[in-house]
């Protein structure tokens, strides 16, 4: 998901360097869907240590939503959308494959896949494998100084936070003249370690020797395996598509940590934190029919249930179930040549229903007579909560030679999460007491967008404006009060205003040398509550990426030899929300080389990628980054190559 | 040409707009702090708790705007899971399994109104729990909703 990063708008949240999520113009986690072959990716996405389950080579072809677009993707798509679509289906007749060999000194990674694709006249397949692991990875400082503790690192490694990732998946499918089905089978697998001197923000010491061994994943960790199943059917009539898809993903998640006792929970006999169990089915349904080649008229359904099941000493959700279904129908009107008119109407309803949960240790309360009782406190009730919304869309396009004008306004909505209902224990990854709202509604959200791209044989230029309302943002708020020691967080929520944009400009000097640059900002504020006036969380500083990027004259041996320099420049982000920090501004410089090594006229040639990330080894921190809070800056220069070779 | 002027155009009320909100509304930036390191603050790191003894807590905790709440935690450190955050390292003896450790844990308000306040909380040691290392953990948050933390290494003696 890194490598998204340089698209404007659009960065990512990290967990150490095996793990990120993307984040799109300041919002991620719940707020942004992942699509997958039309399907939802369903985990913990809501977690703040849980990074995107999905073999990151078997991506070929990404759309990305900046916006809202709830109406053709449903809850979550909030904020945006990261629409992963399936790769192209091979030529008739054809076998062919690649095998990829990445390496990495930062974090010592070895990372290996390979694919392979073939097909006859109308059957095909598809199957690729990934190995990756790494080490724990490297900063440019030797102490890392956190809530006035002071944590000396080995070898500038961020203790523990080395991990492996065992991916694969098998495609095969038949394509016809009238019709197409697809079966896709994936498995992902990893192990990431945390950082061993905080567990999340509590600061830990340790009997393990973590020191001993830099590739080794000692506790706190977490291990997370996710199985998915995606069947796609598509119907070809003339001016008429229907696309069923299904979707069964199963996503296992356990968090390790040493047992310890807190509060009057004693100490636990296992190292099960958490356990996340969950089943989510998808069903869609969409049909489009062209008419006349005036109207293009889209309507479907989408519908999900998911099953969400816990273990596990620390409690923070309970088990609930979920369903959500909803109703869409879009058109798309070709008023002129150039002059295309979009709009669209949702209905959703959803349903979340949690069970209770009841501590396994005893606390001692208070009784009415005044005397203290030990009970196994109720943290959470057999609830069943109902929600309804609707979103819709209007745009209008205006597409002519070398000139893009796109407006668009649409309403957007999310169900809330189970966490943001029924949390009521203590997170003790964050070591804090977190506590949901049962009469949350569901979020919704209005924004504004224009975009306006030129594109041109020297210059290239975009900008893209947004506004984004939101009636009633969900926040976990820290609050004054204490719970059991604790300080508690509670999900409230709040009027929000957002805005900001991107600009993009493009230099073509020459055949051989271009330049690129772009600039982005996102400015939020709690217009109401308890928090009203600051920002939100992990709302990305203002920042610029310029790339100049040169091409070479091509040799017998390296061919399409092409060296990008990337200079990023992030401003400070002051403005902050309890619990951040301020994060001052930095410089990165990233260098990339790449080229065809040619060794026989007979075989394809090898691609070969080499890259220095944070070129002159800079100390910085990432405001968007989870390791942020504790203190703990951004890796150390790192070189990486990656060599492919397609057959 | 004519075109780029308008985007000139549109480009500078797009960053006006953003200049305009930076003229926000004051909001309290700053966390509260919280010491133990002065002379009458309690307990000072290593210190020794005698079983059956009563102790007051103390500790000076300041805030720009107004102070909220406190709380005060006490568990065993057998394991040597955590240690404080004080400038001299309190030297911890072998680590143990606990049999009845003591748990303290108490959270009160800060009077309404205060900006600076000296947190006072009677411990009595009971004369039946597990001596040895022990952690004092202390916080204290704003109004704001700013957390501030410490931490002092304690031993219960006999």
């Amino acid at each position: 998901m890194q490598t998204l990063r340089k698209i404007p708008g659009v960065s990512t949240i990290t967990i150490g360097s095996g793990q990120s999520k993307p984040v799109i113009r300041g919002l991620g986690f719940n707020r942004v869907s992942v699509v997958q072959n039309g399907i939802k990716h369903e985990a913990q996405q809501w977690g703040n240590d849980h990074g995107l389950e999905i073999d990151q080579y078997a991506v070929e072809d990404v759309q990305i939503i900046k916006g809202p677009a709830s109406l053709l993707y449903g809850s979550d798509a909030i904020g945006g959308v990261i629409d992963i679509r399936p790769p192209q289906t091979p030529a008739k007749n054809t076998f062919s494959g690649d095998i990829n060999l990445t390496g990495e000194t930062n974090n010592e990674l070895i990372g290996v896949s390979s694919s392979i694709v073939a097909r006859n006249e109308n059957w095909y397949y598809r199957a690729r494998v990934t190995y990756r692991d790494y080490a724990d990875y490297k900063v440019p400082t030797d102490r890392v100084l956190y809530d006035n503790y002071v944590f000396e690192l080995a070898d500038n490694r961020i203790r523990n936070t080395a991990g492996n990732e065992t991916n694969f998946g098998l495609t095969f499918g038949f394509i016809g003249e009238r019709f197409k089905a697809e079966t896709s089978l994936s498995n992902m697998n990893g192990n990431n370690g945390f950082f061993a001197n905080a567990h999340g923000l509590e600061v830990r010491s340790s009997s393990i020797d973590y020191d001993a061994s830099f590739r080794d994943v000692d506790l706190p960790f977490h291990e997370v395996n996710h199985f998915k199943w995606i069947q796609n059917f598509q119907f070809f009539r003339p001016n008429s598509t229907l696309q069923i898809d299904f979707g069964f993903q199963n996503n296992e998640r356990t968090e390790q940590s040493e047992p310890v006792p807190h509060g009057f929970m004693p100490k636990p006999t296992s190292s099960s934190e958490r356990v996340f169990s969950k089943n989510t089915y998808t069903l869609n349904l969409h049909n489009s029919l062209e008419n006349r080649g005036v109207h293009e008229l889209s309507f479907g359904f989408n519908g999900e249930i998911q099953n969400n099941r816990i273990g596990g000493w620390g409690f923070l959700i309970p088990s609930f179930k979920r369903f959500t279904a909803g109703i869409f129908a879009f058109d798309h009107i070709r008023l002129s040549e150039y002059l295309h008119l979009q709009g669209g109407l949702r209905y959703d309803i959803g349903r979340v229903t949690t069970d209770s949960y009841v501590d396994w240790f005893q606390t001692p309360v208070e009784n009415s007579l005044g005397i203290l009782e030990f009970q196994n406190l109720q943290r959470a009730s057999d609830e069943d909560l109902s929600f309804g919304s609707y979103s819709g869309s209007v745009g209008m396009s205006y597409l002519k030679d070398r000139t893009a004008l796109k407006f668009n306004l649409g309403k957007s909505f999310r169900i809330p999460l189970a966490n943001e209902l029924a949390s009521d224990g203590v997170n003790y990854h964050m070591y804090r007491f977190e506590r949901g709202q049962l009469d949350l509604e569901a979020e919704e959200s209005y924004q504004f967008d224009f975009e306006w791209n030129q594109s041109g044989e020297i210059l290239n230029f975009g900008f893209s404006p947004f506004v984004n309302y939101f009636t009633n943002f969900i926040y976990l708020n820290p609050t004054a009060d204490y719970y059991e020691t604790l300080q508690v967080y509670a999900y409230q929520q709040a009027e929000v205003l957002r805005y900001g944009g991107e600009v993009s400009f493009g230099l073509t000097i020459n055949r051989s040398l271009s330049l690129d640059s772009s600039v982005e900002y996102v400015y939020a504020e709690q217009l109401e509550g308890p928090k009203k006036g600051f920002t939100l969380p992990f709302n990305p500083p203002l920042s610029s990426l310029f790339s100049l990027s040169k091409s070479f004259e091509t040799g017998e041996l390296f061919r399409n030899i092409r060296l990008i320099t990337d200079y990023r420049i992030t401003a400070a982000q002051n403005r902050i929300v309890p619990p951040e920090e301020k994060t001052p501004g930095y410089q990165l410089f990233n260098l990339s080389f790449l080229s065809e090594l040619n060794l026989s006229n007979n075989a394809e040639p090898i691609n070969l990628r080499f890259k220095i990330n944070n070129l002159f080894n800079t100390k910085y921190f990432d405001h968007t980054s989870f390791y942020r809070l504790i203190d703990v800056p951004e890796p150390a220069r790192n070189f990486s190559l990656s060599i492919t070779y397609n057959f | 040409m004519k075109s780029y002027n308008q985007w000139s155009l549109l480009l500078l009320g797009f960053f006006a707009l953003a200049l305009v909100s930076c003229t926000e509304t004051e909001i309290d930036e700053e966390k509260p702090t919280i010491t133990v390191n002065y002379s009458g603050g309690f307990p000072q790191t290593c210190e020794n708790l005698s079983r059956g003894q009563s102790y007051t807590i103390k500790a000076k905790v300041a805030d720009n705007l107004e102070l909220a709440s406190y709380s005060i935690e006490m568990h065993h450190n057998f394991d040597h899971h955590t240690h404080d955050d004080q400038e001299d390292p309190c030297e911890l003896e072998p680590i143990t399994t606990a049999v009845n450790p003591f748990n303290f844990s108490t959270n009160n308000n800060v009077p309404e109104g205060l900006t600076n306040f000296e947190i006072e909380a009677v411990v009595t040691i009971p004369t039946t729990i597990d001596t040895g290392d022990y952690h004092l953990a202390l916080s204290v948050t704003d109004v704001t909703g700013w957390q501030a933390r410490t931490s002092v290494d304690v031993k219960i003696v006999e």
